[in-house]
């Protein structure tokens, strides 16, 4: 019997190692420990043995059933450990399951771009009504009276006031500047502001052409503040652009409410300044306007124009967006397509 | 505006500077140059040709064949159509490699030695059409080719060189002249090149009148009635003129400048304005009766423009009259019956300056604007009407050997007054950034035409080409010097600045976390949609439209109002994006507008209300139920807890105009007010909006009205220190009892409540609904016992029973 019992235990240790499956696992366990197993049928045969055979083999029985348990047991967490997750081939090339897909538009993350700069550089941000009065879209301003711009084939006069004067004539603001003198007047000076926003043009539209677009102004009011140090708004904006430094120019411009004014090229990005088509062959890009606010536009704002002085700048988000993105067609930003929005997550 | 350099060269000399220089030093400090065109390269391989011979085409009538000299060593031989062909003939050749204009149209095309009904052709005789120069040698007809009879020149030359078509033309965006009258004429650009360069400008004339002729009333009486509109208005009478060519040299300077040639006289009023900047025009005494009177029209006047436009005169417009009847339109166009003509032998010369707004006002009443109103338009000095004359009795007597002067009036309603500015030298330093000295100062502006006189404080006398609005105080004069040192060498001076407390804008730091809560969180894409929306939309809406804005001039005639609710632009995106998903989710942040009296900045204006409202909507198929309402609902519960704002609860008082009449909630804040409404969109509303077989829920709410919290309002409960218990619950329940009764009763009994979902079917009687709900139950004291257990949810079961009658389901 013992030799049986031993047979046994060598065959069951050795089928066991072979084991490479639960399957197979199971079936060894079946043949030794199940209801019909080998052992079992010597464990119930001891019923019929002498006591001192009974318990020399019982002992014995026990010993190799406790063996082979825990050889077993053992083999189970073995082959546990090195199961696959998966017992088929996983497509390691399937697309990963997308998070949550929306995302704000190109123009506000631009946006929030330029204000996390300039709110960096102790800026604070303004936000006027878009609806404003011909007082501040242009009086203010220092636009002569009869500025082409305040006839109704440039601006949107609202219906029922487009007759009246000042404070009266109401419009979509043309720009943002207007939103610098409310400003000022509830704040004071010095000031350094960001006042980002929608602006509106009666004007037929194309490609490059919108009636509602976006711009980024900002304006910083101090004392003896030299046109040269206005740098610091242009030089603000393109770096967090373009995400390195850009050589930049100031030239001669016209606006009625800066002096002096400026128009500030940068160099062509595209080709680096030597000239292509992009820039006309002059490597450079006029890309904003800017300039020290006139003394009529302070006053308007209720400051002393011998005691303050600053420098505006203000730069088309459409077209900032548009350089960024390479993106060709400016309508596209008020057409809410989403396979246009959608590139820009 | 064209500026030709040639022409600049008259009064100063540049030639030691190439074009592109000059062009980059104008653009710099004064006006963009937008285009530097060298006239000379659309001449390329076109030269003087002398025709040797000519003989028929053997295969065409209309041809004959030229044996050309074109100064190489071989004669070419050229196959022509030209009508007016003779042997001697000069005639321009396009040499094989040049360009010229097929028929005078289109894109230039490349000439190139061919055979021409089988005889060889080396080059094409040009008719001016296809050189671009029919101003130049008007053409009869189109077979007529250009006689170079007048030009002894050797064959083979250059015709740029032989026609003086070697100039080069600065082309100036006319947007950065707006503010610069005085540059509107070549002798302004050429005394602002003489100052950058610092050059000497020579004068512009040296005729002096004959002070004797001043004031000659009696041979031409002027009167100015319209003082305000007219401030100064000469007449000169000239005899011993007529319609003869002006000579090859001016009309080339005309056409240089963008101008056509028409006859001496009328050249010679052109050439003064596009020299001098201001206008002049020419009338024919004959036709000129006794006077010329300043005036506004009578009601019920008219006059035929020279280009035949038939104009019906109002109070308003401005006109030159003689003692019967307007003769031109002042400052615009002359009138077609008293101007030039072919057969004038006297004229009247018209050097007037006209007020800016007037000009502007009638050009833009009758839509006429013309080489002369814009520049009247830019507000012309009186002084410089001196100069017009002076240049234009010095043209006139040099090409009419026979003209003489016969009178001269002069009525000057106000002398346009020189503008003087105190500058001191250290402000001056202060905005410039860096130290100047009263030397350098004076020499840059006395460039110009400034007079300067003091040391510390100087007292700066602009000209009074400057005087009419452009220079007015200090910043003009900082500009002024600037500008002549170069932007350029002004180095960077970094602000300085006070520090004096951190930015701290909540209601901007609030919006921007709910675009990107709702963008990144809850998966929403952001638009933006115009402010002015489709009545079709409204309609669809059913928005209340009174008190909506509405624009003068609409983009277009059904999108005249102005939105007072963003529903309709995403009733509108939505519509317009199902064409390529079935399924979306947009938001937009925008500004509403609705009529009101309001004083944000001034009490002189009176604004409309303008709210900032953020409107969301959830799109998918209708097979898919309405469980976006729940959604929409949940993103808007969670809104106030991620974006740091105060809460707001959900209502039923007043249901929006473009919702379902069961499906709806109003958002209102702890005090009552509606701030905001949510619902799934009515079957009304997508019908009219045509929007088919989806579901939609919106939301739209006041942002305004959303308060940011000053910081976050988070509270922090302990951790369980015994194991919580989770237990579901089935009930069925009346189909009129509601979530929130429910919650009411249970939610006060365990740690937490959870909905999980309804049911409805046939295992639920009809007028009940099944409810599963899961709580969390647990103790601060021990872990619970399953007696204990057992006990809470029978508590639970009993109160639910016993309040709203609910049964656990079996």
């Amino acid at each position: 019997m013992q030799e049986l019992l031993d047979n046994m235990t060598r065959e069951a240790l050795a089928a066991l190692k072979e084991v490479r499956t639960e399957t197979e696992l199971q079936a060894i366990t079946q043949q030794y420990l199940g209801k019909n197993g080998e052992l079992t049928a010597v464990l119930k045969g001891l019923g019929g043995l002498d006591p001192e055979a009974r318990k020399t083999t019982g002992q014995a029985a026990n010993q190799v059933k406790l063996i082979l348990q825990t050889e077993i047991e053992a083999k189970k967490i073995e082959l546990s450990n090195n199961a696959p997750v998966l017992d088929h081939q996983y497509d390691l090339t399937l697309p990963g399951i997308k998070p949550p897909t929306g995302g704000l538009h190109p123009i506000t993350q631009m946006c929030y771009d330029l204000n996390d700069a300039f709110l960096s550089l102790g800026f604070v941000l303004f936000a006027e009504d878009e609806i404003s009065s011909e007082l501040f879209a242009f009086d203010h301003l220092n636009f002569p009276p009869d500025h082409p711009a305040r006839e109704s084939m440039d601006t949107y006069w609202l219906a029922g006031t487009a007759d009246k004067t000042g404070g009266s004539r109401l419009c979509l603001r043309p720009h943002l500047t207007g939103a610098s003198v409310r400003y000022l007047k509830a704040n004071g000076a010095p000031a350094r502001f960001v006042y980002p926003g929608r602006v509106y043009r009666n004007e037929a539209t194309d490609a490059r052409h919108e009636r509602a677009f976006f711009q980024y102004e900002a304006l910083i009011v101090e004392r003896d503040f030299p046109f040269a140090s206005g740098r610091l708004l242009i030089d603000t904006i393109l770096e967090k652009v373009f995400g390195h430094k850009v050589k930049t120019r100031m030239r001669a411009g016209f606006f009625p409410f800066v002096e002096p004014g400026f128009e500030i090229d940068m160099e062509c990005q595209v080709c680096g300044g030597v000239g292509c088509r992009v820039c006309k062959n002059v490597g450079w890009i006029e890309v904003m306007p800017g300039g020290t606010p006139h003394p009529n536009v302070l006053r308007a704002a209720g400051l002393n124009p011998r005691e303050w002085s600053g420098f505006y700048i203000n730069i088309g988000l459409d077209r900032l967006v548009m350089m960024r993105y390479g993106v060709d067609d400016v309508r596209l930003f008020h057409s809410g397509d989403l396979r246009f929005l959608s590139q820009f997550s | 505006m064209k500026i030709s350099l040639q022409w600049i060269s008259d009064y100063v000399d540049l030639s030691d500077l190439t074009p592109e220089e000059i062009a980059y030093e104008l653009t710099m400090r004064t006006v963009e140059v937008e285009d530097v065109h060298k006239q000379e390269q659309a001449y390329d391989k076109i030269v003087v040709g002398l025709i040797r011979e000519l003989r028929p085409h053997p295969n065409a009538d209309k041809l004959r064949v030229a044996v050309v000299d074109v100064g190489s060593e071989e004669e070419a031989t050229i196959v022509c159509g030209g009508s007016n062909l003779y042997e001697g003939q000069r005639v321009a050749v396009a040499l094989p490699g040049s360009y010229v204009k097929w028929h005078g149209e289109g894109e230039p095309v490349e000439i190139r030695s061919t055979k021409l009904r089988g005889v060889a052709s080396a080059g094409m005789i040009c008719a001016s059409g296809e050189l671009g120069l029919e101003e130049l040698f008007p053409a009869a007809s189109e077979a007529e080719i250009i006689d170079l009879k007048d030009f002894d020149q050797p064959a083979g030359t250059p015709l740029a060189q032989a026609l003086q078509l070697n100039d080069v033309i600065l082309e100036i965006d006319n947007k950065s002249l707006t503010n610069r009258p005085d540059l509107w004429g070549h002798y302004g650009i050429a005394r602002e090149l003489a100052a950058i360069f610092k050059r000497e400008l020579k004068p512009l004339s040296g005729f002096k009148l004959d002070p004797a002729l001043r004031d000659n009333a009696a041979a031409l009486p002027i009167t100015i009635e319209a003082p305000h509109r007219c401030s100064r208005y000469a007449g000169l009478i000239f005899s011993g003129v007529d319609s003869r060519p002006a000579p090859f040299w001016l009309q080339a300077r005309l056409h240089a400048a963008g101008m056509s040639p028409h006859n001496c006289l009328i050249d010679i009023t052109n050439y003064v304005m596009l020299a001098t900047g201001n206008p002049t025009h020419g009338f024919d005494r004959r036709f000129v009766e006794d006077e010329i009177i300043v005036k506004e029209a009578r009601p019920g006047e008219t006059l035929e423009l020279l280009d035949e436009t038939f104009l019906e005169l109002t109070t308003e417009d401005l006109v030159i009259c003689d003692a019967v009847e307007p003769m031109a339109l002042a400052g615009i166009k002359g009138g077609k019956k008293d101007s030039l003509h072919d057969d004038t032998t006297e004229l009247v010369l018209e050097v007037a300056t006209f007020d800016a707004l007037s000009v502007r006002q009638t050009a833009q009443r009758f839509n006429v604007r013309t080489e002369a109103s814009s520049r009247f338009e830019k507000a012309l000095d009186t002084q410089r009407v001196d100069q017009a004359i002076a240049l234009a009795c010095d043209l006139i007597f040099a090409h009419f050997p026979q003209a003489k002067l016969l009178g001269f009036s002069d009525a000057v309603a106000a002398t346009t007054e020189v503008v003087t500015v105190e500058v001191g030298i250290e402000d001056l330093t202060g905005s410039l950034g860096q130290k100047v000295s009263t030397g350098e100062v004076k020499a840059l502006l006395a460039g110009l035409g400034f007079g300067i006189s003091g040391t510390s404080v100087l007292t700066v006398t602009a000209p009074s080409w400057r005087s009419t609005g452009d220079i007015e105080e200090f910043c003009d004069i900082v500009e002024e010097v600037a500008r002549l040192i170069g932007y350029e060498n002004f180095d960077f001076i970094p602000p300085r600045v006070t520090l004096e407390r951190a930015v701290k804008q909540d209601h901007f730091a609030l919006e921007r976390r709910i675009r990107e809560y709702l963008a990144f969180r809850c998966g929403f894409r952001e638009i933006f949609t115009y402010p002015w929306v489709a009545d079709d939309l409204i309609e669809a809406a059913g928005i209340a439209e009174d008190g909506m804005l509405s624009l003068e001039q609409p983009p277009a005639p059904d999108q005249a109002r102005l939105r007072s609710s963003l529903v309709p632009g995403l009733l509108g995106n939505a519509r317009a994006n199902l064409r390529y998903v079935d399924d979306l989710r947009v938001f937009e942040l925008a500004q509403v507008f609705c009529a009101g009296q309001e004083v944000v900045s001034d009490p002189a204006e009176k604004l409309p209300r303008q709210e900032l409202n953020l409107a969301a909507v959830i799109v998918d198929r209708s097979d898919r139920g309405v469980e976006i309402f729940r959604e929409l609902k949940g993103v808007l519960e969670e809104l106030p807890r991620y974006t740091g704002a105060e809460p707001f609860c959900f209502s039923s008082v007043q249901k929006p105009g473009w919702a379902d009449d069961a499906v709806w909630l109003n958002l209102t804040t702890a005090a009552g007010d509606i701030i905001g409404h949510l619902g799934l969109v009515s079957r009304r509303a997508m019908n009219f909006a045509n929007i088919k077989r989806v579901q939609m829920a919106v939301c739209e709410l006041d942002l305004s009205k959303l308060l940011p919290l000053p910081s976050r309002d988070n509270v922090y409960r302990p951790l369980p220190h015994y194991p919580l218990v989770a237990e579901d619950f089935a009930i069925v329940i009346d189909e009129t009892v509601s979530w929130e009764q429910i919650s009411a009763i249970v939610a006060p009994m365990v740690r937490d409540l959870y909905f999980v979902e309804e049911y409805r079917g046939s295992q639920v009687p009809a007028g009940k609904k099944s409810l599963l709900f899961h709580v969390l139950l647990g103790s601060d004291q021990a872990t619970l016992s399953t007696e204990q257990i057992a006990g809470k949810r029978a508590a639970i079961i009993k109160q639910l029973n016993k309040h709203l009658g609910a049964e656990l389901r079996q």
